[in-house]
C-alpha cells in the first residue's frame, strides 16, 4: 500500500480492489494527465496542510537548466520554498535551513540529495513516480526533520509489457528498462544515469585538467513481487557517485547508497502491515597525492532502519494508522589515513534514534475533518567516541569516556500534532494546524551553497536535539468546477537549539566540534498564496510567499535577532504550460527573489602590507534580488507503434540576467588606493537540446 | 584549500556563461578599529609593533596610525620590561629586548586608555636546511618552492612562511601544523606561481598555536568562501584587531633557475 501522501480518493479506489493498488493507480494517473497537482476535491476536505504532490509528468514539462529535468528544482517553484542558489538543487522550506528536510526515496534518508557541487539533484527523473512534499506540516509516521519532509516514490515499472527509454542530453545520458516479472503479480525497473562533462576537459590543453575526472552516475532499481492476494513485497535501491580528480594530484568522490525492503501485508478487510527494512549511507573521500605523501580523508554516515506501520480503517470515520521505527546510525567522523603521514583516526559514534506513532483522521462531520496525532520521539547518544565538558567560554574541560554501547544519554521528545479541515461550502475550506518536529541529526556546514563535506553529526551532550513548532492557518478555494483552484496559508514557526559555527572555525579537520560550535534559536513566519489551473490547453500556477525567517544565535551580533541566510522577503514564481497542439507543447516559468541575507565588510585594515576587510556583524546585507524567465519547447516526433520520441529544447534564464552568485570584494587592480566589489554570476542563456525515446 | 580548487574547476566549466564585473555596494560605515602588529624573533632587535585603525570601506588605502600609545614587552623568564619608543607615528621600536627560544613574552599596549594585552612564549627554532624550486604541480609552466626541514619529535610545531618575492612580502598565507606530519623531513611544495628569474627569500617562522589560528581565519577572511565571513581570531585581548607574534626565524632566498 503506498502509504506516503495518499489521498482519500486514492484510498476508498484501493479498499474496492483490496490488493489491486498499483493497477488502480493507474487510471488515477491518467486521470491526472491533465492536471498540475493531485486532485484538488481532496485540497480542500482534507485536513492536510502545507502539502503539495507532483506528478513526475508535470516535472519533465517544465524547462530546467541543461535540459537535466529535476525534481528538486521544480519544487522550488512551490510557495514557500526557496532556492540556496542560482542553478542549485538545495531548497529551503518556510526559513528553514537546507539540512532541515527529510529528503526520502522509497523511505530512505537521501544524505546528500545533489551532484557536482549542489547542480544536479540525485533524483534521476525517469526513476521517480512522484514527489510530496510536506512543509513541516507532515503526519506523525514522519519524523527526523524540522522543516519539511520530501517524500520521493520510484516508478514501480509496467508489470504488463516491457519497454525502454532513454535520453541523450547535453550533461548526461540515460538509459530505464521496465517490465513485468511475472504479468499482473510483478515489475522491475531498472534506470541508470551518467554525465559526461568530464569529455570537455580532455579537449583542453592543460595537461593537468586533460588528466582530471568530473562526473556523476545514478542507478536506480525496484522490483515488486505479488507474493500472494495478501502479501506484497517492494524492493528498491539507489546508488550514486560523484568522481572529481585533478590529475592524480587530489581527488573528491562522494556518493549516496540505499536500499528499502518493504513487505505489504493485508491481514484482514480493515487492518494493513506495512513492514520495511531501510539502509542508507553516504560517504565522501578525499585523496591527496603530492611530494611522496599521501593521504585519503573519509567521512562517512549509515543508517539501518527498521519500521513498521499498521493501518487500521476503524470505522467509515476513523481511520487509524500507528506504528515504530528505530534507526541505528553510525558516523565516522573523518579519518585521516595515508602513507608519509600520522594517520588521525576518530571513533566513530554511534545513535539509536526510536519513534513510536499513532494518528488518527476523523470524519468529525460532513464538514469537519480532523487529523491528530502524537510521536513520541527518543534519541540515545552511544558510548564509544569522545565526548567532552566545556567551560563557560567554549573550550575543552574534560574529556568523557563511555563504554562502546553503553547508553550516555537518551532525549525524549513528544511531537504532538494536528490539523483540522472545516469546509464552508462545496467550494471552500478553513484549515488549522499545529506540528512540533525534533531533529537529532545536524549538518554542519559553512560554506555558500552544498558542499559535499559538511559533515552530518548526531546530537549528544552539548548538541541537543532542534525543536520546532509550527501553527498554520489556510483557505482553500477551487473555482469554475475545479479547474482552478487557490489557497493562502500562512504560519508562524518557533525553533530552538539552532547551531552555528563561531566566527573563525575551522571546519575542515577532524578536531572536536564542540568548541566550534554556537547555539541560540530561529523564528519564521509569512504567507504563502498559490493559485492553479489543472485543466486545459494551459496549465500552470503562480505561486508568492511573503516571508522572514530570523536567527538569534547566543554570541553572534549582540546576541540580537537577525535575519538568516533563508530569509527572502518576496519569492515569486509563475509556471505556464501550453499544449499547442499534439506535437508541440511550450512551457515557461519566472522566478522572482528578494536577496538572502548575506555578511559584507563594513570596513578595512591593513595587515602585513596588504589590506583585510573588517566585519562588524553578521547577514547584516542583502544580496540583490534575484530573477529569471526560462522557456521550453518539446516537440513529439513521430509516433510508430512501438516506438515514440520527442526533442526538447530549453533556454534557461532566456533574458541573460546576470544574476549574482556570490559577491567578493578585493583591493582594486587599477589602483592601488581603492578597494572594490566584485559580482560573479553563473548562468546566462544556457541553451540545451536533449532526445528522448520510449519503445 | 585543495577541495577548491576542484571546485574551481567545476565552476568555471559549467559557468561557460559565467561574468564577472564590478558593482557598487553601500556598505555601513563602521567605527575605527584598533589595529596592532607586532613581531618578535630569535634575531637581533630592534623588534617593531605598530598600531593603526581602520578606515571605511570606500576611503583610500590610508590607514591612520596611532600615536602617543604605552608600548611594553616584558621578557617574563628573563624578567626585563622594554618600553618601546616610537620613532616614527605609530611605529614604535624596542631598545633592549633580545628574543630567545623557550621565554615568556607580554605585550601591554595603552592607547587614549584602550589597553591591548598578550602573552606568548617563543616556540622551538627550526632550521630551513635548504631551498630548491620545481615545476608547479598545478601545470601552466610556472615554479613552486620547495622549503626542506625536519620536524622536531615532540608535537605540537605550527609554521608560518613569509615570502618576499623580488623584494616585496607576498599576501600568500602559507602555514603547516605536524599533526599529520610529525617528526619527518618535510619536503612539501608551496603554492605556485612563479617565474624563471624571480628572486625569492623564504622565512620559515615557527609560531605559536594561537598565531597558527590567527594565519588560519586571516586566510578564511581573505578567502571569502565561508558563508559568514568574519574577523580572524586575534590573539590579543581588549578588542584590537591584528596580532602579536612572537617567533623563530630561518631563512634562504633563491632566483628560480
Amino acid at each position: 500500500m503506498d502509504y506516503v501522501g495518499y489521498t482519500e480518493q486514492e484510498l476508498s479506489v484501493t479498499l474496492d480492489k483490496k490488493t489491486g493498488i498499483d493497477i488502480s493507480m493507474e487510471p488515477v494517473a491518467k486521470e491526472l494527465n491533465e492536471v498540475t497537482i493531485s486532485s484538488k476535491a481532496n485540497n480542500i476536505t482534507s485536513a492536510q496542510m502545507g502539502m503539495d504532490k507532483l506528478d513526475i509528468k508535470d516535472i519533465n514539462m517544465i524547462p530546467v537548466l541543461f535540459g537535466e529535468r529535476d525534481v528538486l528544482k521544480t519544487i522550488q517553484l512551490l510557495p514557500g520554498v526557496q532556492s540556496v542558489g542560482d542553478g542549485n538543487s538545495g531548497f529551503y522550506v518556510r526559513g528553514g535551513a537546507a539540512d532541515q528536510n527529510l529528503i526520502l526515496l522509497d523511505e530512505a534518508v537521501v544524505y546528500n540529495p545533489s551532484h557536482l557541487l549542489g547542480f544536479f539533484s540525485t533524483f534521476n527523473s525517469d526513476a521517480i513516480k512522484d514527489v510530496t512534499l510536506y512543509k513541516g506540516t507532515a503526519p506523525a509516521q514522519y519524523g527526523g526533520r524540522l522543516s519539511s519532509v520530501l517524500d520521493v516514490k520510484m516508478n514501480d515499472g509496467d508489470d504488463q509489457n516491457y519497454h525502454v527509454s532513454g535520453g541523450i542530453g547535453l550533461i548526461a545520458s540515460k538509459l530505464d528498462v521496465e517490465g513485468p516479472i511475472e504479468k499482473d503479480d510483478g515489475s522491475f525497473l531498472i534506470t541508470a544515469r551518467r554525465t559526461y562533462a568530464d569529455v570537455f576537459l580532455k579537449l583542453s590543453n592543460d595537461t593537468t585538467l586533460k588528466k582530471s575526472s568530473l562526473y556523476f552516475y545514478d542507478l536506480n532499481a525496484k522490483l515488486n513481487y505479488k507474493l500472494s492476494k495478501k502479501d506484497h513485497l517492494y524492493l528498491s535501491g539507489y546508488s550514486g557517485q560523484d568522481d572529481l580528480g585533478l590529475g592524480g594530484l587530489f581527488g573528491l568522490n562522494y556518493g549516496n547508497e540505499t536500499g528499502t525492503l518493504r513487505w505489504n501485508h493485508i491481514i484482514n478487510d480493515k487492518l494493513f502491515s506495512n513492514t520495511s527494512l531501510i539502509y542508507s549511507d553516504y560517504n565522501y573521500n578525499i585523496n591527496v597525492n603530492a611530494a611522496g605523501i599521501s593521504a585519503n580523508i573519509h567521512s562517512e554516515i549509515r543508517d539501518w532502519n527498521l519500521k513498521e506501520e499498521l493501518e487500521l480503517f476503524a470505522s467509515p470515520t476513523n481511520s487509524l494508522r500507528f506504528g515504530f521505527n528505530s534507526i541505528y546510525h553510525t558516523i565516522e567522523p573523518g579519518n585521516i589515513t595515508g602513507s608519509g603521514i600520522t594517520n588521525s583516526t576518530q571513533p566513530d559514534n554511534h545513535s539509536w534514534e526510536n519513534a513510536v506513532y499513532i494518528d488518527d483522521n476523523w470524519k468529525a462531520s460532513s464538514r469537519l475533518n480532523i487529523d491528530y496525532g502524537i510521536r513520541v520521539s527518543a534519541f540515545s547518544v552511544l558510548g564509544g567516541a569522545n565526548l567532552y565538558d566545556l567551560n563557560p567560554d567554549g573550550t575543552i574541560k574534560d574529556t568523557l569516556h563511555y563504554g562502546s554501547g553503553q547508553i550516555v544519554q537518551t532525549y525524549f521528545i513528544p511531537e504532538p500534532r494536528a490539523s483540522a479541515s472545516y469546509t464552508l461550502n462545496d467550494v471552500s475550506s478553513l484549515k488549522l494546524g499545529y506540528a512540533r518536529n525534533s531533529q537529532y541529526l545536524h549538518l554542519i556546514s559553512n560554506s555558500t551553497t552544498t558542499n559535499p563535506t559538511d559533515k552530518w553529526v548526531g546530537s549528544n551532550n552539548i548538541i541537543k536535539p532542534e525543536i520546532s513548532d509550527q501553527v498554520s492557518l489556510g483557505y482553500f478555494r477551487s473555482l469554475k468546477n475545479d479547474d482552478y483552484e487557490f489557497s493562502v496559508e500562512s504560519y508562524y514557526k518557533y525553533m530552538q537549539n539552532q547551531i552555528d559555527y563561531k566566527d573563525g572555525a575551522n571546519v575542515l579537520d577532524n578536531t572536536p566540534l564542540e568548541p566550534k560550535l554556537l547555539f541560540g534559536d530561529g523564528r519564521a513566519y509569512g504567507l504563502e498564496f498559490s493559485f492553479k489551473k489543472k485543466v486545459g490547453k494551459f496549465t500552470g500556477w503562480v505561486s508568492y510567499t511573503l516571508s522572514r525567517s530570523e536567527l538569534q544565535i547566543q554570541g553572534i551580533n549582540n546576541d540580537d535577532w537577525y535575519a538568516s541566510r533563508q530569509d527572502h522577503t518576496h519569492n515569486l514564481s509563475v509556471v505556464g504550460i501550453y499544449r499547442l497542439n499534439k506535437k508541440w507543447t511550450l512551457s515557461s516559468d519566472f522566478v522572482f527573489y528578494t536577496g538572502g541575507a548575506v555578511t559584507f565588510p563594513s570596513g578595512k585594515y591593513e595587515v602585513n602590507g596588504y589590506p583585510v576587510f573588517l566585519y562588524t556583524e553578521r547577514d547584516g546585507y542583502r544580496m540583490p534580488a534575484y530573477n529569471r524567465l526560462d522557456l521550453s519547447a518539446t516537440k513529439q516526433l513521430k509516433k510508430h507503434k512501438h516506438y515514440s520520441s520527442e526533442l526538447v529544447y530549453s533556454l534557461y534564464n532566456a533574458y541573460g540576467r546576470e544574476n549574482p552568485y556570490i559577491i567578493t570584494f578585493q583591493q582594486d587592480p587599477n589602483d592601488a588606493n581603492k578597494t572594490q566589489a566584485v559580482q560573479y554570476s553563473l548562468f546566462r542563456w544556457v541553451p540545451s537540446i536533449s532526445y528522448n525515446f520510449k519503445f | 584549500m585543495k577541495t577548491s580548487n576542484i571546485i574551481y574547476i567545476a565552476l568555471l566549466l559549467f559557468a561557460f556563461s559565467a561574468c564577472k564585473k564590478v558593482i557598487q555596494v553601500n556598505l555601513n560605515s563602521s567605527a575605527p578599529h584598533y589595529v596592532v602588529q607586532g613581531n618578535v624573533t630569535n634575531q637581533p632587535g630592534p623588534y617593531l609593533v605598530t598600531i593603526t585603525k581602520s578606515v571605511n570601506f570606500d576611503q583610500d588605502n590610508v590607514f591612520p596610525t596611532v600615536s602617543g600609545a604605552v608600548v611594553v614587552i616584558t621578557d617574563n623568564t628573563a624578567g626585563v620590561a622594554d618600553t618601546l619608543k616610537e620613532t616614527t607615528p605609530g611605529n614604535y621600536y624596542t631598545s633592549i629586548l633580545t628574543g630567545t627560544p623557550g621565554h615568556k613574552y607580554q605585550l601591554y599596549i595603552n592607547a587614549a586608555n584602550n589597553i591591548f594585552t598578550t602573552t606568548c612564549i617563543m616556540p622551538v627554532p627550526v632550521t630551513l636546511d635548504s631551498l630548491y624550486t620545481q615545476l608547479s604541480s598545478f601545470g601552466g609552466n610556472t615554479y613552486q618552492l620547495v622549503p626542506v626541514y625536519t620536524d622536531p619529535v615532540a608535537f605540537g610545531n605550527y609554521y608560518h612562511f613569509a615570502e618576499v618575492k623580488n623584494d616585496t612580502l607576498t599576501d600568500n598565507i602559507s602555514i603547516r601544523n605536524d599533526a599529520l606530519i610529525n617528526g619527518q623531513v618535510i619536503k612539501q611544495p608551496l603554492g605556485g606561481g612563479l617565474q624563471q628569474g624571480d628572486s625569492v627569500a623564504l622565512y620559515l617562522e615557527c609560531i605559536d598555536s594561537a598565531m597558527y589560528q590567527y594565519y588560519y581565519s586571516l586566510e578564511q577572511t581573505e578567502n571569502q568562501n565561508s558563508a559568514t565571513p568574519a574577523n580572524p581570531i586575534s590573539n590579543l585581548s581588549g578588542g584590537a584587531l591584528g596580532y602579536f607574534s612572537v617567533h623563530t626565524l630561518s631563512s634562504k632566498s633563491i632566483i628560480v633557475p
